[in-house]
């Protein structure tokens, strides 16, 4: 009973991080309707410039966390224009072009940063790493918790940007009918910008909990693409408050898997799961994506 | 779409200089072994399979348009259950070869009915995270040799695995020809890749036709990677069903030019020369990754119609080229 308890307690403190991972990528699927191959190494990279900051700054790494979502929104920002090149254009096949350019873009990001620092594993440690807060029998590790309330808060703020102001409507308009938009007067190729740097932003920044929580690697990459991409297609593709539900589930199937049946059968399952969740439910388990 | 000027057979049939300069080239890969040292034998068994390898991965992602991005597991597959094969059930290679080639085109079936209904994105989501199964299932499996991988009988025998090789780049190529470039199988794809809604209005059984590419791109590279697993003698999970596999079909199909028969060739020629070339200078390292994702990214911006895109507009003939050249290389 208790280790039920404490597994759940567990998964749901994972889900809350993986929420933010999920929730940008979907964001960015909704609006320019392509797969990012590279969310992993956002991560990674967000990771590894955390990493970075604390060994020749010092601090504690949650400082930096402003920091890195400008910098990944800059990174962003530049990044976008090569993009929308891929997709737009006399092309065959956009999205197909599309597809190809970001899969280009992830193999470049992860050689890079495997000649850079080679397989080596490091972590981050900050003031928190170690301490934790106990209920009963139950332990809630102080890391864990802040991940999930950064979790909460980042998704909290994202909803109220895309429900709440002007620019969010534009956001959902174009996610809604891209053309219709752009025929209301909506500058479409801005708001993939402003689409794709909040998503790189926000996924850079997680990065650096994410390294705090767990191993920084240049190899890492591949877990958290397939972590974003299980959480969108059980959300249902573009349908942005799906991901909440959709990280807590992958959140606690996480933990299950690796408490009852053993963490190496951890991919296996979640391809599983995916699979049947395409075969039943293919706009998701909410019925609500595109 | 450009449906509009299309012409009315989507593939010209070659002319007697095209058919003069296969027959040539199949002269030339035949005679081969004879003159050149076993090291450039090696490279050339390679340069074969990698034609081979991203000539399947073309006819779903060239001829059909949905990009899979699992198809190393494929290769992966077959090297594993050709070594399981010969190893626990002593079957001979052949038999094994087969076995390879109907497990992976009847993997690629499974992977298939649920996804290929859908958008081209759920397609390269679920074959990438089949990908990453299919390794995680091979390290954990006792059969497989887990991590450490399994070593096959050895059969160190040069010159047959590079006609082993030959003959089945060959039939890849073969097959792609006839079922993709003269039949209306081909058409039905092709009529998919440029317009699905308008294809299934005009009644092709899309998705029908789809798994049934699919599983034809996912048969070759099972037999390959059996014929690897043979002639490399040691597997492991890494070798054999490394990201790096995918990501090479798909670099060189992309370089050579995605939906034409000679693309993937030329494209896998140019890159494992200097793959190897690199391997040799400077030995292992990662540093190719950096120049395959550069490539990869290059080639969509740039030159999207890839080589033989380049090639077909008469790059190059000196009057033509410039004009031809700031055509096809969109800034």
């Amino acid at each position: 009973m208790e280790l039920l308890l404490q597994t759940l307690i567990d998964g749901l403190l994972i889900g809350g991080l993986i929420i933010v991972v999920g929730i940008g990528f979907s964001l960015c699927f909704g609006v320019m309707h392509i797969v990012d191959f590279a969310v992993g190494e956002w991560v990674m990279l967000g990771a590894f410039t955390g990493f970075l900051l604390v060994k020749y700054f010092g601090h504690d790494p949650m400082i930096y966390l402003p920091l890195l979502f400008l910098t990944f929104f800059a990174l962003g920002w530049t990044i976008y224009p090569l993009i929308y090149r891929a997709v737009s254009g006399k092309r065959h096949n956009p999205v197909l072009m599309g597809l190809v350019f970001t899969f280009g873009l992830s193999i470049l990001a992860k050689g890079s940063a495997l000649s850079i620092w080679g397989y080596h594993i490091q972590s981050i440690s900050t003031w928190m790493s170690g301490k934790s807060l106990s209920i009963g029998p139950l332990t809630i590790p102080a890391l864990r918790f802040s991940g999930f309330l950064f979790g909460i808060v980042v998704t909290l703020l994202v909803m109220l940007f895309l429900y709440k102001t002007r620019l969010g409507i534009t956001i959902r308009a174009t996610a809604q009918d891209r053309e219709m938009a752009n025929l209301l007067g909506t500058d479409v190729k801005k708001v993939g910008a402003l689409v794709y740097s909040l998503y790189a932003g926000i996924t850079g920044m997680s990065g650096i909990l994410i390294g705090a929580l767990f191993s920084i690697h240049a190899a890492m990459g591949v877990k958290y693409c397939t972590l974003a991409f299980f959480v969108v297609v059980l959300a249902g593709m573009g349908y942005v408050p799906g991901v909440i539900i959709a990280g807590l589930i992958l959140g606690l199937l996480q933990s299950f898997v690796g408490v009852y049946i053993g963490g190496r059968y951890n991919l296996v399952a979640l391809f599983m799961v995916m699979y049947v969740v395409l075969l039943i439910t293919p706009k998701g388990i909410l019925r609500r994506g595109i | 779409m450009s449906l509009k000027n299309a012409p009315t057979q989507p593939h010209p049939s070659a002319s007697f200089w095209g058919w003069a300069m296969l027959g040539l080239a199949l002269l030339i890969f035949f005679l081969l072994p004879w003159t050149i040292s076993p090291l450039w034998i090696r490279i050339a068994t390679e340069v074969l399979m990698w034609a081979a390898l991203a000539q399947s991965w073309n006819i779903i992602g060239g001829y059909t348009g949905y990009l899979s991005f699992g198809h190393g597991a494929f290769f992966g597959v077959g090297a594993y259950l050709t070594g399981i094969a010969m190893l626990h059930f002593g079957l001979p290679f052949g038999l094994g070869l087969l076995m390879s080639g109907m497990a992976a085109a009847l993997l690629a079936i499974i992977i298939g009915y649920p996804t290929l209904r859908l958008r081209g994105a759920y397609f390269a989501i679920a074959t990438w995270a089949f990908g990453e199964m299919i390794r995680q299932i091979a390290t954990i499996l006792e059969i497989t040799g887990g991590a450490f991988g399994m070593q096959l009988p050895p059969f160190l025998n040069l010159p047959f695995f590079y006609y082993l090789f030959l003959c089945i780049a060959g039939l890849t190529y073969l097959t792609t020809y006839l079922l993709l470039e003269r039949s209306p199988f081909g058409y039905k794809l092709l009529a998919i890749r440029e317009h699905e809604e308008a294809a299934e209005m005009v009644g092709v059984d899309t998705v029908m036709i789809k798994i049934k590419a699919f599983a034809l791109s996912a048969f070759f590279p099972g037999v390959l990677g059996g014929a690897y697993a043979y002639w490399v003698t040691y597997i492991h999970p890494d070798s054999v069903l490394g990201a790096i596999i995918t990501d090479f079909m798909v670099v060189m199909a992309f370089l050579g030019g995605i939906g034409s028969l000679w693309g993937p060739f030329l494209g896998a020629i140019l890159i494992q020369l200097v793959n190897r070339y690199l391997w040799l200078v400077w030995g292992e390292g990662t540093f190719y990754l950096i120049i395959i994702g550069a490539a990869i990214c290059a080639v969509v911006l740039f030159i999207p119609s890839g080589i033989i895109g380049l090639l077909e507009s008469r790059i190059y003939l000196p009057g033509t080229a410039w004009k031809e050249f700031r055509k096809k290389v969109k800034w």
